[in-house]
């Protein structure tokens, strides 16, 4: 469950401001839609003037001429038949508006998304991530269709029922004017209550599925420790609150919702009939004068109990909304490049005193200094969280960092275009992340220039042709589900492919042969070789067994290299790659107890 | 229609409250009859000139009367009806819980989480719609319909009343159809929605691969694609939603000015007067919301049946492992003797165990150890009797555990799970979980014995700091002590350990295993680990191998033997040396 962040009325304020900010592109559709629902309410006030002038002009006096009221019935008939249609074009024009609005808030956090560091996605988990383009963005949709137009639409009536009523009586229609503050304050205590209750019903509700959802993945511990009793009783408790707060709730809407807005529509009424009743002690009242304030009422309150009951569709707006905000203010961003017109073309990579930190307090790397020439392979190894990864993830740009410095054909890696550094360098990563499409467009990705041909030389190359050549459908066959129909291997196989398409200059390895099946090891082992060559590799090896012919293998130990050299010179050493080389070979017979 | 007979229990439960609130319904349906009259009469008075003060007084007394009394009836028979709905939902949810406590982890290795809970709120709410709006809707359409269609024909003229009315079955026609088509153009709203979504989550996941391969616009381009599809597809759908508004007020506005017209005629005839027309045409405006209610009912029932019958589906599961009558009702302790000949995970062809026998004298401590996968979780989860349904037998004190109450052989045994789940409460509410109201002084014995206490200090607010997802993150380790605190707290006849010492270092394990040994006389314990040093110390220690047992002895019989264990052991000490850095 969602925490729920607790808004002063300030803060709503800020957010709401903000939120309407966003119809500033649609100026002139928004003034055309509301000039369209300005002529539906105009139609909507003229109709009853038109059947008050038919009622007192006509009908009492009992005369009929042809000729006036064709024209009344035609104007009649004309105003609504008019209004169906514009009513129909301004509620479509609002819901595109609407739409649009969306539509454009989801591309500004989608591409803020992509614009993010790694740190932010350390810490945020993707599926709040998500949730912030899809889910939240979708809640404020539905505030811009029902609220925002609905508040508009009762905003517009409620000028014109008054403006018509002011022509037809000035007296009358002030004393109806004294409605205005008492919804005024209906309104208002129920916002004040809603806030309360509303908000008091959500929290319970989500602390009611939080229970049961720990409970449910806790259910093996809560029957081995016989607590079934104790949480059944603990959670009928929640269960209990959240009834409770249900019954507050319903208490609420039945005492401030549509029956005391009913309840104020019979207070109109009754201050209409006893203004005519007493007026008529004295004057003549026109009956359809009656008939039309009596309809004006009418109309008057519909909309105003439909914005009502949508509050609580506002309330959770504005929630989701300062959390889309809170994403699209978020500073964590990916690493600046100075851009300059620096070209990676030898591909030398020299690591020069690099020291660095995630957290800024525990160094992960410390001090760390090698060269890989043009065209050779530097392996790292080390054991898990010896910092492999992390000279990986600085070589690629993923996170910033400050001390030391890397150097690419002389230059520091910070100083590369992102593009350039993007098309010399390519990573292949552990677990092989395929995308829905199929086999063509994984190895393609977006890069349209890329012809067929290209993307089969591709997979030739790195000899992943062999499989994908058995599929059904061949290089057009599906890929779904992050490629789960896949062995490993194989998309192992295509993630190279995928990286040899952009013919890197440098390559770079992340223990790209761990999760892989032994059937398909041997065929990954020499596309690999074919890929090394003439490229500079920088390989973070799994099994030692495939970096034996690597110029300089790296072993890290806690941030450090603590041993460099070539295979034979390491295992010559007797040192941690002596041990780990015994170990990965299971070799027990020498007895390493000392 | 027919959920309200299954739910006809509940009916039948809260037989008064919903008496009382359809009656007050249909009060109100009749109370709203009087405004419209009451403006016709006062109308025509004026018209006539024939109405006087204490009339006036009289009609504008008994509309506030009737105003007030609506009011009042109005919130009384949404306490009762919508009342009574969550009431439903309630018991529903409780039903629902209780259930789920009683079955067994195959249940739950059937079932996600996220459907169960799916079932326990979204089917949930639309049984509870049901119950609510779903018995509104259906008597106030039927009865504010009834009466508002008798009073105009009855009290005014039924020609006028006719001829209104030819244009309303169009409404509901009209309306019905949009749903229809608003239903299916929903759905592809909802698939572009879900295609969007699928979008967004595939590109946060694949971040690195995008960012490596410099793609972030490319894959921006392909996400506003998608969500220009969304967009189409949503217009898709205003474009019919948009249509029910206009719908509506054209087909009403054609009632009424056929009204108008007709009426006209009829006053001139005599038939009527214009106070009749008057209150003619308020009620027509009454009659637009049940003609829409009655559209909405077969929406709300529906969803209603189909939420219901899962619900039925999942109460009805059966609970898989049970007490049999005759169950001993005794205290579970003694030597454990495990008789294995063969056992399958439920929908699983391969044995997960074959043929593992041993017997564990009370006081003893038993280690077993193999690869993940080779079964030491499976013999487990047979002890705790999650599972049933082995060829052979385990007897614990002289008995089948099958023949003890589950009750009494879970109160005997101590368990600590590999994955080590707490809840989110207090770190001593969870050590305390077997017994909350157990003094503190015990809770900190548990945490001293499983030497987690000093880290515990350590903590911001204590014992009383807030474990889980909104609370402190631990560490594995912590985790891994705190849940064996919890065991420990038990004080239980059979302490089990499933590789709940992987997470602690080595200096650590050392001293948990001494308290242990130290505490634990009488007691019997079994270890399972991948790292040696973990039962190294056992009486006995089994070496299992893809679910059958290999080798069998203690730590020193085994060494000798330089089979599997040993090799297993020189390998490790190797391990341990490269994950110190080579350094001893």
């Amino acid at each position: 469950m969602e925490e729920q962040p607790k808004l002063t009325g300030k803060d709503q304020g800020i957010i709401l401001r903000r939120l309407i900010s966003y119809l500033k592109p649609h100026k002139k559709v928004i003034t055309f839609a509301l000039f369209l629902l300005g002529l539906t309410v105009i139609g909507d006030v003229v109709g009853p003037i038109l059947i008050k002038t038919f009622i007192d002009d006509y009908l009492t006096v009992q005369n009929f001429p042809t000729g006036p009221l064709v024209g009344l019935a035609g104007a009649y008939l004309f105003i609504q038949i008019s209004n169906v249609f514009i009513s129909y074009f301004q509620l479509l024009k609002f819901q595109e508006i609407a739409l649009k609005i969306i539509q454009q808030m989801r591309i500004d956090v989608f591409t803020k998304v992509q614009n993010l560091g790694m740190r932010y996605f350390d810490k945020t988990p993707a599926g709040s991530i998500v949730s912030r383009v899809t889910n939240d963005t979708e809640a404020i949709k539905d505030m811009f269709v029902s609220v925002l137009v609905g508040f508009l639409q009762s905003g517009f009536l409620v000028v014109g029922v008054y403006i018509a009523m002011f022509i037809l009586n000035v007296k009358l229609a002030l004393v109806t004017l004294l409605l205005l503050p008492i919804l005024f304050m209906i309104i208002k205590t129920y916002r004040r209550y809603s806030s309360v209750f509303y908000q008091d019903l959500r929290e319970r509700l989500s602390q009611l599925n939080a229970k049961l959802a720990e409970s449910l993945q806790g259910m093996s511990m809560i029957q081995a420790f016989r607590q079934e009793p104790r949480l059944k009783d603990e959670f009928n408790d929640i269960n209990e609150q959240h009834w409770k707060a249900g019954k507050r709730n319903i208490k609420m809407d039945s005492l401030l919702l549509r029956p005391a807005i009913d309840l104020v529509y019979a207070l109109a009424l009754i201050m209409l009939l006893s203004y005519f009743g007493v007026t008529s002690f004295s004057n003549t009242i026109e009956v359809g004068v009656i008939y039309a304030f009596v309809t004006y009422i009418d109309r008057f309150f519909e909309p105003i109990n439909q914005v009502m009951q949508r509050l609580s569709i506002f309330q959770q707006a504005i929630v989701a909304a300062s959390r889309v905000f809170k994403l699209l203010d978020e500073e964590e961003l990916v690493p600046n490049q100075t851009n300059t017109d620096a070209r990676i073309d030898a591909g030398k990579i020299e690591f020069q005193n690099v020291t660095f930190s995630y957290d800024g307090q525990t160094d992960v790397l410390k001090n760390i200094s090698f060269t890989a020439n043009p065209g050779e392979t530097v392996a790292l190894v080390g054991h898990t969280g010896s910092g492999k990864s992390s000279i990986i993830n600085l070589l690629m740009r993923f996170y910033e960092f400050e001390q030391g410095d890397i150097l690419i054909d002389g230059q520091s890696v910070k100083a590369f275009k992102a593009q350039e550094l993007r098309d010399k360098m390519g990573l292949v990563l552990q677990d092989p992340f395929l995308f829905f499409g199929d086999i063509e467009s994984n190895i393609r990705l977006h890069n349209q220039n890329m012809t067929d041909e290209e993307v089969r030389a591709a997979a030739e190359f790195v000899q992943a042709d062999g499989f994908i050549n058995q599929l059904p459908e061949g290089y057009k066959q599906k890929v779904t589900e992050r490629g789960s129909t896949f062995s490993s291997g194989q998309r192992q196989l295509v993630a190279f492919a995928r990286t040899m398409a952009t013919d890197p200059k440098i390559l770079v390895l992340d223990e790209a042969t761990a999760n892989i099946d032994t059937e398909t090891e041997v065929a990954i082992q020499s596309s690999l070789e074919k890929m090394r060559q003439g490229r500079t590799t920088i390989a973070i090896a799994h099994r030692l067994s495939t970096i034996q012919d690597a110029e300089l293998i790296l072993v890290l130990h806690q941030g450090e290299v603590v041993e460099r050299g070539n295979h034979q010179q390491l295992l010559a050493s007797k040192g941690l790659y002596h041990k780990m080389y015994l170990l990965q070979n299971g070799i027990v017979e020498e007895t390493v107890k000392n | 229609m027919k959920v309200f007979l299954d739910l006809g229990w509940f009916f039948k439960e809260r037989k008064k409250q919903y008496i009382v609130g359809i009656l007050m319904l249909m009060v109100v349906a009749f109370l709203q009859l009087l405004p419209p009259k009451i403006i016709g009469y006062v109308v025509d008075e004026i018209r006539l000139g024939t109405l006087t003060g204490e009339a006036l007084v009289k009609w504008l007394l008994l509309l506030a009367g009737a105003a007030l009394a609506m009011y009042i009836i109005r919130y009384y028979w949404r306490m009762m009806i919508f009342g009574s709905a969550i009431l439903l939902a309630r018991q529903l949810r409780e039903r629902l819980f209780q259930h789920f406590t009683r079955m067994s982890p195959r249940f739950y290795q059937k079932r996600r989480v996220g459907d169960l809970m799916a079932h326990a709120t979204n089917d949930l709410s639309a049984v509870q719609q049901t119950a609510g709006a779903g018995v509104l809707t259906l008597v106030d359409s039927l009865t504010t319909g009834g009466f508002v269609i008798a009073a105009m024909a009855i009290t005014i003229n039924w020609k006028l009343t006719l001829i209104a009315l030819i244009p309303m079955p169009i409404m509901a026609y009209l309306t019905n159809y949009y749903g229809k088509m608003l239903h299916n153009r929903f759905h592809f709203a909802q698939e572009a929605f879900s295609n969007l979504n699928d979008k967004a989550q595939e590109s946060i996941s694949g971040i690195k691969v995008i960012k490596t391969f410099g793609q972030e616009k490319e894959d921006i381009q392909d996400f506003v694609q998608l969500s220009d599809d969304v967009v189409e597809k949503n217009i898709h759908v205003a474009k019919v939603d948009s249509l029910f508004d206009p719908t509506i007020s054209a087909i009403v506005g054609a009632s009424f000015f056929l009204s108008i017209v007709f009426g006209a005629r009829f006053i001139v005839a005599g038939e009527m007067s214009i106070g009749d027309l008057i209150a003619f045409t308020a009620y027509l405006g009454l009659l637009v919301w049940p003609m829409l209610a009655f559209g909405w009912l077969f929406n709300i029932v529906e969803r209603g049946r189909a939420s219901y019958d899962r619900i039925r589906a999942l109460l009805a599961e059966p609970i898989d492992i049970d007490d049999t009558e005759q169950a001993l009702d005794v205290k579970a302790q003694g030597d454990l003797e495990v008789h294995i000949d063969e056992f399958k995970f439920p929908e699983d062809e391969r044995a997960a165990l074959k043929n593992v026998h041993f017997t564990l004298k009370r006081g003893e401590t038993l280690g077993i150890v193999g690869k993940t996968g080779s079964g030491k979780t499976a013999i487990l989860k047979l002890l705790l009797r999650e599972f049933e349904g082995y060829d052979g037998w385990i007897t614990y004190g002289g008995h089948s555990i099958n023949a003890y109450k589950k009750e009494r052989l879970r109160s005997a045994i101590g368990y600590v799970p590999q994955d080590h789940f707490l809840f989110s409460t207090t770190v001593a509410g969870n050590i305390a979980f077997a017994n909350t109201s157990a003094p503190i002084e015990e809770v900190y014995e548990a945490a001293q014995l499983a030497h987690i206490h000093e880290d515990i200090l350590k903590f911001t607010n204590g014992y009383e700091t807030i474990v889980g997802e909104r609370g402190v993150s631990l560490s594995g380790g912590q985790k891994q002590r705190i849940s064996i605190a919890r065991a420990l707290m038990m004080k239980p006849e059979l302490l089990i350990l499933d590789d709940s010492l992987s997470a602690v270092d080595a200096r650590t394990e050392e001293a948990i295993l001494e308290s242990l040994k130290a505490t634990r006389i009488d007691e019997t314990t079994i270890i399972t680990a991948h790292r040696l040093s973990a039962i190294q110390h056992a009486h006995q220690i089994i070496v299992l191998h893809e679910g059958t047992i290999v080798e069998k002895g203690s730590h020193e019989e085994l060494m000798e033997r330089k089979g599997r264990y040993y090799e297993m052991y020189q390998l490790q000490q190797l391990e341990a040396l490269v994950e110190m850095g080579g350094e001893v």
